[in-house]
């Protein structure tokens, strides 16, 4: 009998005996996840593309209108009198765009987060993907982070490009960055919240086991959150200026979505396939 | 060999009596008791909140109803109060009216969606639609019962919501015709917008064969839609010319009951031909300098102003809660011709 006195080394594939497989790369998840959500992420693309074409479009028009009623002198005159009358159907698609950009989060949060796990677990396909060599622990892992990945760099292109687009009204509303409707769609706080409404469906989706009832719940979670945010707690933020509120707020919502991915992670660990 | 001469009665004796529609209430109960207690449990809670809010608006606009909006018109205490409300009653209300913008179809999609859809994914409309009661009855009697159920919740909402949204309509200069977030949110179209996306949504379902494709899909098909009620509003045969343009500032602001919808105008000169440009800002800058001075206006020149009147606030509602049920019908009844063409 001849005894093995190397140490092992684990994860290394032993050429003699081959006792331990190689693992499987993370990166076959990047194909395997883009072949499961194929479908929500080029709707996501399509829509955010039109989404930032129209903000654009749209930007470019309230911009040149808004340099011609900032330039004008005397402001009484005739011609100037013409842009002001209408300045207010141009807040209006303004504020239109603003609806949109204030929803898009939640709403992409809905449709990307509750299905990740729920589908498979509805459609009991989560007996084939969870017994994959990869391991059922990696595969929803990687599966959450490329989506939380997809979803978040959309969101930072959306929110800098509405805050350019804003821009014009900020004075004429009297808004200021630390206004609630307008902090919330700015640098950081944009894509964190967007990031913790699909932490959120993913966990209320593995929670609940099905799809529809995980997007209903989603829904209320997100608005009980915004709404306890906004009157509850950032008034009681222990900095009140606008880059470290940002961090500060940017900061606890990552904290929450990586809390909400580990309880998804962990429900899924104890799930009996 | 004996004939049988009396007439056959075919009704009675060869086919069995068909299964009464009242049944349905119950199947349609079972199926989707879910919608039926989530709804109103949700629009209650909501309900609560914009009546405890709704009276402090309204307190705090009590308070500072008799002052002049005009901020160089206001003394210390008027403007102090205007400040509180604009800066801390109007967001919050800015954000309920925001989701009661897109309370239709987040109850169309949620309740519409898996309707029918439903029974594909899991399979049961194997079972279900060969009940003797008839598939395309059943779908009807789904469709309408869950529809006028969501369109009657909606509409008890909206009455609400439009007692609460009240104080706002003057402070924030919002008109009853010509703002969409207030003519959408009440009346009668309010209650249709739910009633289509709900169709919508069940016809999508019914056209993907998934839920939750579907449910996407419907906010898109809503959003043209609502696109399109606001693109056509404008055009409504309701419209009045006037040429005395003094009348619309007997009315105030635009928030003010009574405020008309004010579409266009335009300067003719002798002989109703166009005024010059030069003439057409003359009479712009009296206007927009204006207000209670008469305008100037040279002589032989009209001022033409094509407006809604606020009478014309529930004819406008009636043509568009109109346009939108012939929709919702055609809508409801292609998905019902799905059901009867799909394959069991």
């Amino acid at each position: 009998m001849t005894v093995h006195t190397l140490s092992a080394r684990p994860g290394r594939q032993d050429p003699e005996t081959g006792a331990q497989p190689r693992p499987v790369p993370w990166r076959q998840m990047l194909w395997v996840t883009w072949r499961q959500h194929r479908g929500l992420l080029v709707t996501t693309a399509v829509v955010l593309v039109g989404a930032v074409a129209g903000m654009l479009a749209e930007g470019l028009n309230l911009h040149h209108a808004y340099a011609g009623v900032a330039g004008c002198q005397p402001l009484q005159s005739a011609g100037c009198l013409q842009p002001e009358s209408t300045s207010n159907s141009d807040w209006h698609a303004a504020n239109g765009f603003r609806v949109a950009v204030l929803t898009l989060p939640v709403l992409i949060a809905l449709f990307s987060g509750p299905p990740v796990i729920a589908r498979e677990l509805e459609n009991t396909t989560y007996r084939y993907a969870w017994t994959q060599g990869i391991g059922r622990v990696r595969w929803t892992a990687a599966k959450l982070a490329i989506l939380a990945a997809a979803l978040t760099i959309p969101a930072v292109v959306i929110s800098m490009e509405f805050t350019w687009f804003f821009n014009p009204f900020m004075a004429q509303r009297n808004l200021t960055s630390v206004t609630p409707a307008v902090f919330f769609t700015r640098d950081l706080a944009y894509p964190a919240w967007t990031l913790t409404a699909f932490c959120a469906g993913a966990f209320l989706g593995t929670l609940l086991r099905r799809t529809l009832p995980a997007m209903a719940a989603t829904l209320a979670a997100f608005a009980l959150l915004a709404a306890v945010t906004w009157w509850g707690l950032r008034p009681h933020y222990p900095v009140h200026t606008y880059w470290p509120m940002q961090l500060f707020e940017g900061a606890w919502l990552v904290f929450l979505c990586a809390a909400l991915a580990a309880g998804t992670i962990h429900l899924v660990r104890h799930h009996a396939a | 060999m004996t004939a049988l001469t009396t007439t056959v009665r075919p009704s009675q004796e060869a086919t069995p009596r068909p299964v009464p529609w009242r049944r349905m209430i119950w199947v349609t109960w079972r199926q989707h008791r879910a919608t039926f207690i989530s709804v109103p449990a949700v629009l209650a809670a909501a309900a609560i909140l914009l009546v405890v809010f709704g009276l402090r608006a309204h307190h705090d606009y009590a308070a500072l109803v008799n002052c002049p909006l005009d901020p160089g018109k206001q003394s210390g205490t008027c403007s102090r109060l205007m400040a509180n409300f604009n800066s801390g009653v109007w967001p919050l209300a800015n954000v309920c009216s925001i989701l009661m913008q897109l309370a239709p179809v987040l109850l169309g999609a949620f309740a519409g969606a898996p309707l029918l859809a439903r029974e594909l994914e899991s399979g049961t409309f194997r079972y279900a639609w060969t009940q003797g009661f008839g598939r395309e009855r059943q779908a009807i009697a789904k469709l309408v019962l869950l529809g006028l159920t969501l369109a009657v919740l909606a509409w008890a909402f909206s009455e609400l919501f439009s007692w609460f949204f009240q104080p706002f309509l003057w402070v924030e200069q919002m008109n009853q015709m010509s703002t969409e977030a207030v003519f959408d949110t009440r009346g009668l179209v309010f209650p249709v917008f739910t009633l289509v996306s709900f169709v919508i949504g069940a016809f999508l379902g019914m056209l993907f064969r998934r839920s939750i494709p579907a449910m996407a899909a419907t906010l898109g098909v809503y959003l043209v839609i609502r696109l399109l009620a606001w693109g056509v509003r404008g055009q409504y045969p309701l419209t009045l010319v006037t040429r005395n343009a003094w009348q619309f500032t007997a009315y105030g602001t635009p928030g003010q009951p009574g405020f008309p919808w004010i579409l266009n105008s335009w300067v003719t000169g002798p002989g109703g031909k166009p005024a010059s440009p030069s003439i057409v800002s003359q009479v712009q800058l009296s206007l927009g300098g204006g207000g209670n001075q008469p305008v100037s206006v040279p002589k032989g020149y009209t001022i033409w102003t094509r407006f809604f009147p606020a009478s014309h606030f529930w004819p406008m509602q009636l043509i568009e809660a109109g346009w939108l049920l012939v929709l919702a019908v055609a809508i409801g009844a292609a998905a019902v011709w799905l059901v009867h063409r799909r394959a069991v």
